[in-house]
């Protein structure tokens, strides 16, 4: 036999090797883990609505005025019905069966035609129950895209350009960058799917140690591996309703990633499994032992002797959920040194801190105390709190963390509706279709996870970036529009720098 | 429903219908339609470029200079001499271009006014919409860009005012075509779309388009991003010198977007050969994007012209290259603003669209009705692309541009130029409007 005939598990007694048998059994072989191999994708379908958002105009018709028109034109091309009924809109709003005297505002996409070319008669408006949506930071644009990105799955395609103001606050004060011709990788349109969005959870070793026989002899990673840059954070406010911890619990489980739930919830529903990460107050700590099946169990704030407590009850990695309060980087340093291995930072839902800070500063700052320190692969960092759009996500990663933390879009997914000001997480209020179906609801989700990551993907093929794990901190794949704006107008009277 | 071309009635109805309204908005018999406008092309600026399109002449009370964006162009203005010191309005205030300025014995090209057309596909747009733009380039002496989804035979009418884009798809680029062009355009990325290539929807990719594009009818088209077989400058120079061996009086542009190293590209194409360099900026339009590309990759193109102006000028090769602008270029106040950041000039695609009535529905990708634009802009649909005419396009549009001169000549006068060549990196004759003072 030949020497490596036994690893490609060819045996003996099927008669004489040949190199060409080999050749032929270890192409056959090749084949069947080639086929074994499954590439990660989302799978997504269109899904009806159970609760749709408000259309988005208000059309008016004066029927008088129609009646007008019709009359007109009736006299001036008599008999030919086709030049009469011919109407501007493409779209359908005035092909009811009486036509424009009943028009379907539900089908009017904005191209304002009809207004134009009536405008004694037609009216377009923007409808004044979708611009009420959501609050200052979280806004009605958001939920609409949210909406549709749940509905459909898909990348949100439109034509013209950008329609927006220039930069802005937060995240929108951050572009990403692209490489225009000299690219690390061949990429682009069609490479896409070769793109990785999987991301460790646990603890690398910074480097390995080997005793003086060349074996290992230091820590060894400890860690497991989620398919996407993101899970779903404990639900805000008063959002956490059974059905809502269930399908969390099953779409986690379906594109493999977690969902962060209240401890006493997993318990009561029976959700411990691998997917779920029961969350626990420090006086509960030595409950992390009733969730045997977890691989990550979150204490929320940091308490030195309530993670040892939580450490020794069971095998899974503790987690510490921090909130950007005052001197929050104590407690990030104290919880790294005493062995946490993940960190999950937590702003309000605007995305601030209590100093007023954005989150995209915090989570630098969180990874920069890493970095100089010399751990950074030591521990993962989970990070939440205005994170409300596609765009947000690789923005956060390139901010220092590891993978984003959802919360408000999971409730805009399902076609909730929130009522006030969603920036407190513990105020949060809203309310969830009446009869939410499971399986609906866990696709209007999965469609989420697979429009953002398709859009993740977008953007790091534009980097032609192959893997998300290489995004992590990379700051010099960014741009600050305020920084931009202080070079390129430095000099020009009236400029105050910081974009001011 | 079965789609048909329309009656010679029923367009004149519908044209007739479309362009009385235009003009009763745009002239204020009626209220501002509530709907109208976004923060970039605000409904004042919007009837105000109807306005244009129309008389040729700029609007009094309405805003048709900026947007309400609240940065770049929209936040700055000009530092204008006192009115004493202001020079004739007059035809003389020269506003003319020269696009080749290596003196390498290729075409000698002056356009007269510091902007031209720039690409849009045919499938993106109809014919009657790309013979509208090229007949007004040809009255303007300047030009238009093909985009990529090849010559329409229409095109070779003007081809003298057509340039000819190469794509990372390759689409409808011929050997005749490149040797039809006075200008050929490699493009490598859209600021709309940076590093995403192109893509035009099945629904888009009819009969006419798909032959064009050598595709099949009706299956979606992928540009891809980078051109494969580029992937360091010396393949960029090798790509030039394909163009420059098929044609070689062309003048070559380099369309690319706004990366954080866009001034290391545009020095790397300088070197390769080019003879524009063209900018494409984030805020740029296009036929089909994904939203997430539109704001967030690539920096908007008033924070690239001074950086990549700058780098050029460091380089000490300043003046042997042209710098173009574009993608978020809407008005003359824009484009003089863009020359005083230091670019020579501009490309314009949705100034003319919505000069012939875009009213930036954002629709132009096929919308729910899978038929493309309503007003008959960005569509090949048989019936939808009647509505605009030719002859009524080219005459909006040479409207339009005699306003924008106009008013680009107005700007100069008040800033004591007689040349908008001296423009050129002038920030010292802008102002910044700031956000604390509201100014």
């Amino acid at each position: 036999m030949l020497e490596s005939a036994a690893h490609v598990g060819l045996e003996s007694q099927d008669g004489p090797l040949t190199l060409d048998r080999f050749g032929a059994e270890s192409a056959r072989i090749g084949r069947e883990i080639a086929d074994r191999y499954h590439r990660y994708q989302i799978e997504t379908e269109e899904v009806d609505d159970a609760n749709p958002l408000p259309h988005r105009f208000l059309v008016k018709v004066g029927k008088v005025g129609l009646a007008k028109f019709i009359a007109k034109e009736m006299l001036m091309y008599f008999g030919q019905f086709d030049i009469i009924f011919s109407r501007p809109c493409t779209y359908g709003v005035f092909s009811g069966p009486v036509g424009g005297f009943a028009p379907r505002p539900k089908l009017c996409v904005g191209c304002l035609r009809c207004t134009v070319q009536h405008p004694d008669f037609v009216t377009v408006e923007h409808n004044p129950d979708l611009m009420a949506l959501g609050d200052s930071y979280t806004t009605h644009g958001h939920i609409a895209a949210i909406d549709e990105e749940a509905k459909k799955g898909i990348v949100p395609v439109r034509g013209q350009g950008y329609r927006g103001r220039f930069g802005g606050p937060g995240f929108d004060g951050m572009l990403t960058d692209m490489s225009e011709i000299v690219r690390p990788s061949r990429d682009g349109i069609h490479g896409r799917e070769l793109i990785g969005t999987a991301v460790d959870v646990g603890s690398k070793p910074m480097h390995l140690s080997f005793d003086a026989d060349g074996k290992l002899s230091g820590s060894t990673p400890e860690m497991f591996t989620i398919q996407v840059p993101f899970l779903f954070d404990l639900p805000p406010g008063d959002l956490g309703s059974n059905d809502f911890a269930r399908v969390v619990d099953s779409t986690s489980r379906r594109i493999d990633t977690l969902s962060c739930l209240d401890a006493h919830t997993v318990a009561r529903l029976g959700l411990d499994a691998p997917n779920i990460v029961p969350v626990l107050d420090n006086a509960e700590a030595t409950h992390t032992s009733e969730f045997p099946a977890a691989r990550l169990i979150e204490l929320d704030g940091w308490n030195a002797d309530a993670f040892e407590a939580a450490r020794e009850a069971t095998d899974a990695m503790i987690g510490v959920r921090l909130h950007f309060e005052e001197g929050w980087q104590e407690s990030f340093i104290a919880a790294v040194d005493a062995g946490a291995k993940v960190i999950h930072l937590l702003a309000d839902l605007h995305g601030r801190g209590a100093d007023g800070s954005f989150v995209s500063d915090l989570f630098k700052e969180a990874h920069m105390i890493l970095i100089e320190q010399g751990r950074r692969e030591t521990v993962t960092l989970f990070g939440g709190g205005g994170i409300v759009g596609a765009d947000h996500v690789p923005k956060a990663i390139i901010s220092g963390l590891d993978a984003a933390a959802l919360d408000l879009p999971v409730l805009f997914a399902f076609q909730g509706r929130s009522h006030g000001s969603l920036r407190k997480r513990d105020k949060v209020s809203g309310t969830l279709p009446r009869r939410m179906d499971h399986d609906w609801a866990e696709q209007r989700l999965a469609n989420l996870c697979g429009s953002w990551r398709d859009q993740l993907l977008e953007i790091l093929g534009a980097m032609g970036i192959r893997d998300v794990r290489r995004l992590r901190g990379e700051f010099g794949r960014s741009m600050i529009v305020r920084h931009l704006e202080d070079e390129a107008f430095e000099g020009i009277a009236g400029y105050a720098g910081g974009g001011a | 429903m079965t789609i048909v071309k329309p009656s010679e009635t029923l367009i004149h109805k519908t044209t007739h219908l479309m362009q009385d309204g235009m003009n009763a908005r745009a002239f204020g018999e009626y209220r501002i339609p509530e709907a109208l406008g976004d923060a970039r092309w605000t409904d004042e600026l919007i009837l105000s470029t109807w306005y244009m399109a129309e008389t040729g002449e700029v609007p009094d009370g309405m805003n048709f200079k900026t947007g309400k964006s609240d940065g770049g162009f929209d936040r700055l203005d000009f530092q204008f001499l006192p009115e004493g010191e202001w020079l004739e309005h007059s035809g003389d205030i020269d506003t003319s271009l020269h696009l080749n300025r290596r003196g390498d014995g290729k075409n000698e090209i002056k356009i007269d006014i510091p902007w031209y057309g720039g690409g849009m596909s045919y499938g993106s747009v109809s014919v009657n919409v790309m013979m509208s733009r090229a007949r007004n380039a040809r009255n303007w002496n300047s030009y238009i860009s093909t985009g990529e989804g090849g010559y329409p035979p229409e095109l070779f009418e003007v081809k003298e005012n057509v340039i000819t884009q190469v794509a990372t798809g390759y689409f409808g680029v011929e050997e005749k075509t490149i040797k039809a062009a006075p200008i050929v355009e490699l493009k490598y990325a859209q600021g709309a779309k940076p590093g995403l290539g192109g893509h035009l929807l099945a629904v888009k990719a009819g009969e006419e388009v798909a032959k064009l594009r050598g595709s099949v009818p009706f299956v979606s088209l992928f540009s891809p991003f980078p051109f494969h077989s580029t992937y360091s400058v010396e393949d960029h120079s090798k790509h030039l010198d394909w163009i420059e061996t098929i044609n070689p009086k062309a003048i070559l542009s380099v369309k690319v977007s706004t990366p954080h190293d866009v001034d290391m590209v545009a020095v790397g194409s300088y070197y390769a050969g080019a003879h524009i360099i063209h900018l494409d900026g984030g805020y740029g339009g296009t036929g089909a994007a994904p939203e997430i590309a539109k704001k967030n990759i690539a920096m908007p193109i008033e924070l690239a012209i001074p950086k990549v102006h700058k780098f050029l000028q460091k380089e000490g090769v300043r003046d042997e290259v042209t710098l173009i602008a574009s993608g978020g270029v809407r008005t003359a106040d824009d484009i003089a603003k863009a020359i005083a950041l230091g670019a020579d000039g501009c490309v314009l695609g949705t100034t003319d669209l919505v000069g012939m009535g875009c009213t930036r529905c954002a629709n132009c990708e096929g919308g729910p009705s899978g038929r493309g634009c309503p007003w008959g802009l960005t569509t090949t649909d048989i019936e939808l692309q009647e509505w605009v005419q030719q002859d009524w396009g080219e005459k909006r549009l040479d409207n339009l541009y005699t306003a924008m001169q106009w008013r680009l000549r107005d700007i100069l006068r008040k800033l004591g130029l007689n040349n908008v060549q001296e423009l050129r990196g002038r920030t010292d004759l802008l102002r910044y409007i700031g956000k604390e003072t509201g100014e």
